[in-house]
């Protein structure tokens, strides 16, 4: 058995800035499925919003993200996400982020959609790589402990209060038990529940199925944002950068058709919307080959491409065979973020006494129906940040909870079982089969545009999918390595938070933000304005509503 | 297009020695070596690779193709098919199989204490920065750490390509208290460093420049 008093489960942003904080007053060890700089957080590429310039207020960014949110954002949270993201870019400035400077050597600042202001500070185009990897050398420096290619299976829960954590380690095949006071849990998001989606394969939302199923409080899980630009094909992203530098949106007919979306914002209005306008376009017959539109940077310029966007111009060069200096790219909307996650406080704590949650993984919630571009990656670093305060608080003092052989035997029972023998080979429904069936599903079906019969048929099809997940052979782990395994593991997590976003989806009878149902298409502030709570039931997740902080903004209509 | 991929297979528990598996998989126009090795995992689940971002951020995905290191994420098809349709896969070299593809990245991570891998920060350090002197340093701090150049130049006992990347980053930076004096904390003899410099761009999937020093 291993102890720690605090086991941070996540090595991206959120995991490495709660690390690090909790690391000053007790003892912290990060767990991550795949190498810390690995992490997913490594391929945001647009920036990290916070007040600097003199002309901007953290006023206006509040407002801002509330708006964005569709009123759905929790405001004393907001609140704390735009007060507190000054002073962590400029901490993460004296840690060594190589940010992009302004001709006078301040930080450099550009626009993201929704905002009113240039307000996303960057480094080039790659400023989830460069912090990710600043953190990962800080965390080095204080010698936390880190268990690469980890993987968290269940939490252990005493006496309602977590006493440690269940884990598998890839390497040697083996389980393991740690003890701890406190887990943090910091396991990004679920994007790879749909088959187009801008995420990594390791987004596959452990944590919140994890937790969800130790009993804690997930929200607003129908809340899924669909970014509107990624790579036609691979659905790889193309960073709002590129409509921040200029770019434009242009359908069959060469119109810059958002002039009849958002005449104001045009291609810098908030995703959602950008997303819709572009489906609607295609679903019109103003698509290109019926599939997709153009992002045309052709009038930028070689030398500005190159300076400001040189991610961009690869990508597209790679993977689409194009130089966007000279021909428009391709492109079509895909999932791209969870805004739903386990549900926290403004100190990461859960319904769980011991149990934390900060970044993609958690719902505090700061974004709402639909998240601003910039405004995740703060998220993770100042909710990352409370979560290892808080962390370290909890250590000074919670006794250690009590953990008995008998309970560690019967937490073992079940997994043991799974990792005797070896692969076997083909099955007949095998858990590939199931996964490309229910991700292709909840993009046709629980994606930008939703409609009532469409989720009660999706929901329905999603059940019979569990049933026959139940009845896999799980491809059992004695072998290093085991990524067979892996996939298995994964498909249940995720068929579990499908369901609850198809039935989170149906619940809302309404459109808000990026949750848009064709048979109810307005803001229902009378009935649901509130969040979507759900918990694990014997008979299947049982939802709730709960009440939204207003603090400062009283909901208004959402024109851009 | 039908393509026909030879592996490296090797599980430590069963295997005497690494062998090769031959797999027959179909693809379509645009694609990349890790959508074969994808493919061809779901032929056999018990393959063990690397993969997460499958955009060239991550790292995760360094392998020998067709005798090259590179990032199989990256690595088009129609680049490398140029041998009759045949694409032999290893895992990298000079690092340690563990299974399969999967080599032992601790040396790599090890590699990077040697050059102290963090920013000192100097205590009258004003949070400015001239750009120019800001972007110099931005083709070394886009080093995804993926092990490539590691498998590319075998430098025994010495700094390793990829820790001196890191640590050349820091020594160009202004902020940093060490700064120059990293380099001969990193005593890198003239030859290799000529080395590193000369074929580093080439072999470097983020295409890393070393600057001459
Ligand atoms: C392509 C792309 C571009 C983006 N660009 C921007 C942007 O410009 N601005 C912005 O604000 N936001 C952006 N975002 C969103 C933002 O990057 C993410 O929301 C954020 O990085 C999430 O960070 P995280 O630390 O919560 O999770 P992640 O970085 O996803 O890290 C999750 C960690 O959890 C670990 N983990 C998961 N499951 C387990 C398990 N079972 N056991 C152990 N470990 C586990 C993983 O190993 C990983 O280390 C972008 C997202 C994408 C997909
Ligand atoms: S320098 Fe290039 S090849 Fe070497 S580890 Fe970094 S990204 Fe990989
Ligand atoms: S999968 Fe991330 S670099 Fe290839």
């Amino acid at each position: 058995m291993l102890i720690h008093e605090v086991l941070v489960v996540g090595g991206g942003l959120a995991g490495l800035m709660a690390a690090l904080t909790a690391t000053e007053k007790s003892d912290v060890a990060v767990l991550s499925k795949i190498y810390p700089t690995r992490s997913h957080s490594g391929a945001a590429q647009g920036g990290f919003n916070a007040v600097l310039g003199e002309d901007d207020s953290i006023a206006a960014h509040i407002f801002d993200t509330v708006k964005g949110s569709d009123y759905l954002g929790d405001q004393d949270a907001i609140e704390v996400l735009c007060s507190e993201g000054p002073e962590l870019i400029r901490e993460l400035e004296r840690m060594g982020v190589l940010w992009s400077r302004n001709p006078e050597g301040g930080l450099a600042q550009r626009s993201l959609g929704g905002a009113g202001f240039p307000r996303a500070c960057f480094a080039a185009d790659v400023s989830g790589h460069v912090v990710l990897h600043t953190l990962f050398e800080k965390v080095l420096e204080r010698g936390v402990k880190i268990y690469p290619e980890w993987h968290l299976l269940e939490l252990l829960v005493e006496e309602g209060q977590i006493a440690g954590a269940l884990v598998y380690d890839l390497a040697r095949a083996k389980l393991e038990i740690i003890r701890c006071k406190v887990v943090i849990l910091a396991t990004g998001g679920y994007g790879r529940a749909f088959a187009k989606t801008t995420n990594a394969y390791a987004n596959t939302g452990d944590g919140m199925a994890i937790a969800y199923r130790a009993g804690a409080l997930l929200s607003d899980m129908e809340f899924v944002q669909f970014h509107p630009t990624t790579l036609f094909g691979t659905n790889i992203l193309i960073s709002e950068a590129a409509r921040g530098e200029g770019g434009y949106l242009r359908n069959k007919d060469g119109d810059r058709f958002m002039a009849r979306y958002a005449p104001q914002k045009m291609e810098l209005a908030p995703r959602d919307l950008v997303s819709r306008a572009i489906f609607k376009e295609i679903r019109e017959g103003r698509g290109i080959e019926d599939k997709y539109v153009h992002l045309d940077l052709t009038h930028l310029g070689e030398e500005l491409l190159q300076q400001r966007l040189p991610q961009v111009k690869d990508l597209a060069a790679r993977y689409a065979g194009i130089d966007a200096a000279w021909t428009p790219i391709p492109i079509e909307p895909a999932q791209h973020y969870s805004m739903g996650g386990i549900r926290t406080d403004i100190w990461g704590m859960t319904n769980i006494p011991g149990l934390l949650a900060a970044g993609e993984a958690a719902n505090v919630s700061v974004h709402g129906a639909n998240r601003l571009g910039g405004n995740s990656l703060l998220e993770t670093v100042v909710f990352g940040r409370r979560a290892g305060q808080t962390a370290a608080k909890l250590v000074g003092k919670e006794h250690w909870p009590s953990l008995s052989q008998t309970a560690v035997s019967r937490y073992l029972e079940p997994w043991n079982f799974l990792l005797a023998g070896r692969v076997q080979g083909k099955q007949d429904d095998c858990p590939f089969k199931i996964r490309q069936e229910a991700t292709l599903l909840m993009t046709r079906q629980v994606g930008v545009f939703r409609d009532g019969a469409e989720l009660e048929d999706a929901v329905k099809r999603l059940a019979e999918m569990k049933e026959r997940y139940r009845r896999l052979t799980p491809p059992s782990g004695e072998q290093p390595y085991n990524y067979g395994l892996i996939h298995y593991l994964e498909l249940g997590y995720l068929l579990d938070l499908c369901e609850l976003i198809a039935k989170g989806a149906l619940r809302r009878t309404e459109s808000r933000g990026a949750h848009f149902r064709l048979d109810y298409p307005g803001r229902d502030d009378r009935n649901w304005l509130c969040h979507t709570i759900s918990r694990w039931g014997e008979k299947g997740p049982e939802f709730s509503d709960g009440p939204v902080s207003v603090t400062l903004y009283i909901p208004q209509e959402r024109g851009y | 297009m039908s393509l026909s991929l030879k592996i490296c297979r090797f599980d430590p528990e069963v295997d005497r020695e690494p062998y090769f598996q031959e797999f027959r998989v179909e693809i379509a126009g645009h694609q990349t070596v890790l959508d074969v090795l994808l493919e061809a995992w779901r032929q056999d689940p018990g393959l063990s690779f690397r993969r997460s971002c499958r955009s060239a951020i991550c790292g995760s995905c360094a392998v020998t193709i067709n005798g090259t290191p590179r990032l199989a994420c990256q690595t088009l098809i129609r680049e490398i098919a140029g041998n009759n349709g045949r694409i032999t896969i290893q895992p990298l070299a000079y690092f340690r199989q563990l299974k399969d593809l999967v080599v032992d990245l601790e040396p790599l991570f090890d590699s990077l204490k040697a050059v102290v891998p963090w920013l000192i920060t100097r205590w009258d350090h004003d949070g400015c920065m001239d750009p120019g002197v800001s972007r110099r340093m931005e083709s070394l701090a886009s080093c995804i750490l993926c092990g490539v150049c590691d498998a590319a130049f075998y430098n025994p006992g010495g700094t390793k390509p990829a820790a001196f990347v890191k640590g050349l980053r820091l020594a160009q930076d202004p902020r940093d208290v060490l700064n120059a004096a990293r380099l001969r904390l990193m005593q890198v003899p003239p030859e290799i460093l000529k080395l590193f410099v000369k074929k580093m761009p080439k072999v470097c999937p983020k295409k890393v420049k070393i600057p001459e020093i």
